[in-house]
């Protein structure tokens, strides 16, 4: 309807369990047609937002809207597809039956949309839901989020379980939604696995969102292992101080450094001697994504509330 | 039927059926024997009281008319026997509802379907309530038609009063055990209570009736409201029964309020 409306708006969205923080003070906004991935390790908060979302908990204060609605009123939920984290299935009901459940309490979904969704992962509806294997279970669980083409979808740790094909498949999915202009929330603990399909990520740590970027921000960020070697030995002065670099080790003929972000400063640097041979690792955004929570354990350490996990 | 209801009562399906198949056979089996009493009043009257101490007699409901057709449907049948098998039956059954499936991780998807809270646990109440209809309405039947058959002599209205306290027993303790299962979501808690209060319940109406100390407990013991009126020798004990129903409803105004209000699952 509206489309200028936050799909996610949270203000100081705060969860305690009893004495244990499960999130504290989250303030975020998703917009509509955006696909954001949540990261944190296990335990960081990110199942406890999702739920929050979902109404299946209520805050302890602060506040969210979502699709411009209190999350309890039941009728937002009927424009979210939802994926749990630890999703169970159980018992002698064949998948198609449980599906063909749900599609009818949410207001019906043509069975010809489930089949071609169970085609799509190569899911087994006939096999009865307690002797599913796990990524079988995440089939099914991926095809009741998906099947009737929410305005919102949240997906609490999509891909595991999942083979490798399996989860290009639904990577495919993700692009489609992102691409008809639905929006997309999905949480995952490495980055690995969310980086090609999210336009912006959030990273939680220990209940509190340290960290918003955009993919394309975050790239630039990148800590990058560079190499370069020379016809000559060069003057290691030529490479100090330069914007971004770090880790200088000039010797004889060769260069190496790492470097934050763009390599522009270097390149230039080293376009006054003549460069033979040049290695520059992938940006690793895993190891970014590493820096940012290196940087909180340190705070933590600091004021001497870190706790063991 | 909306479609939770319709879930629901094929999760229900298999545990009513075994629970139906076992009481009809006790049934079968019990009614039956009245066959034999009837031939040999005089065998079996005091044998029947001479097998069982005071405080069991008191227990079983006495035995007192253990021969005649009504004493013997109430002493064997409607006293204390297919009561409690129909209780756990409910118990079970109110279990599943949601503390269950709750502890087991399957509620998650059914509370985040665009259904309220409210009308979530009416829905898993009603398909319980359906399930537990069928199940004593076919017990009913059973009932009668060997009571008719056996020559018990006790007219079919009379039985159907009996099986109706059975099932307003049945459904308050089920109801119950919805209760504490959906404002805790834990069903160890649910069958502990229903099962203390059970058990406490029917002892405060048998041989606790004459100790003064607690005999005023028996009006929190739903037995007494289906006890008390003696259905199998007077019909209906309307006022009881209002009594059970309306406990049942606050019961079950307690549990979907409880459960709007709680985070589930943590």
């Amino acid at each position: 309807m509206n489309g200028m409306t936050a799909v996610v708006e949270a203000e100081g969205l705060t969860k305690f369990y009893g004495q244990r923080r499960g999130l504290e003070d989250l303030d975020l906004a998703i917009q509509p047609g955006e696909v954001f991935g949540y990261l944190g390790p296990n335990g960081s908060g990110k199942t406890t937002t999702i739920r929050l979302l979902l109404d299946v908990i209520r805050p302890t204060r602060g506040r969210a809207t979502v699709l411009g609605l209190d999350p309890g009123d039941a009728k937002v939920r009927a424009r979210i597809g939802y994926l749990p984290g630890e999703l169970a299935l159980a018992g002698r009901e064949r998948a198609g039956q449980y599906l063909r459940f749900l599609a009818d309490a949410r207001g019906g979904v043509a069975q010809a949309r489930i089949d071609e969704l169970a085609e799509r992962l190569e899911a087994d509806l006939s096999v009865p839901m307690g002797k599913l294997s796990k990524g079988n279970k995440q089939k099914v669980g991926l095809i009741q989020a998906f099947m009737h083409r929410p305005e919102f979808l949240i997906l609490d740790e999509p891909t595991s379980g999942l083979d490798p094909l399996v989860q290009q498949e639904f990577l495919a999915m993700v692009r489609e939604v992102r691409a008809d202009g639905r929006t997309v929330l999905m949480s995952s603990h490495v980055l690995a696995e969310v980086e090609h399909v999210s336009d912006r990520v959030g990273i939680v740590r220990s209940g509190r969102l340290v960290a918003v970027e955009e993919v394309a921000a975050l790239r630039e960020k990148a800590v990058r292992r560079v190499e370069l070697h020379f016809d000559a030995p060069v003057p290691p002065e030529a490479f100090e101080g330069l914007p971004g670099v770090r880790d200088l080790r000039a010797a004889g003929a060769s260069v190496t450094c790492t470097i934050d972000g763009r390599p522009d400063a270097l390149i230039k640097a080293a376009a006054r001697f003549t460069v033979v041979h040049l290695v520059s690792a992938e940006p690793d955004l895993e190891e970014i994504f590493l820096t940012y929570y290196s940087g909180e354990e340190d705070q933590h350490a600091r004021v001497g509330s870190a706790k063991p996990a | 039927m909306p479609a939770l209801v319709a879930q629901s009562l094929r999760e229900y399906r298999r545990m009513l059926i075994g629970w139906t198949i076992g009481i009809s056979v006790f049934m079968s089996i019990y009614i039956g024997i009245y066959a034999n009493i009837k031939e040999s009043p005089e065998v079996y009257g005091p044998a029947a009281l001479a097998k069982y101490p005071g405080a069991l007699k008191d227990l079983m409901g006495g035995l007192a008319d253990f021969t005649s057709g009504p004493g013997f449907l109430q002493s064997v049948v409607y006293q204390l026997f297919v009561p409690m098998l129909f209780i756990a039956c409910a118990c079970g059954i109110g279990n599943r509802a949601i503390a269950q499936p709750e502890e087991s991780g399957l509620l998650e998807l059914t509370v985040t379907l665009p259904i309220e809270r409210v009308r979530l646990l009416l829905q898993r109440f009603g398909a319980g309530l359906l399930g537990l209809l069928a199940a004593v309405a076919l017990t009913y039947l059973l009932a009668w038609a060997i009571a008719t058959n056996v020559g018990v002599g006790v007219p079919a209205d009379r039985i159907l009063a009996a099986h109706t306290g059975v099932f307003l027993l049945a459904l308050f303790f089920g109801t119950l055990t919805l209760a504490v299962g959906a404002a805790t979501g834990r069903k160890g808690l649910a069958s502990a209570v229903a099962g203390v209060w059970t058990i406490g319940g029917y002892a405060v109406v048998t041989i606790g009736q004459n100790v003064s100390a607690i005999s005023w407990l028996k009006w929190v013991s739903p037995f007494h409201y289906y006890l008390e009126g003696k259905p199998i020798y007077q019909g209906f004990p309307v006022g009881d029964y209002l009594v059970l129903a309306g406990a049942t409803a606050v019961l079950l105004l307690t549990a979907a309020l409880a459960f709007d209000r709680r985070d589930v699952g943590v």
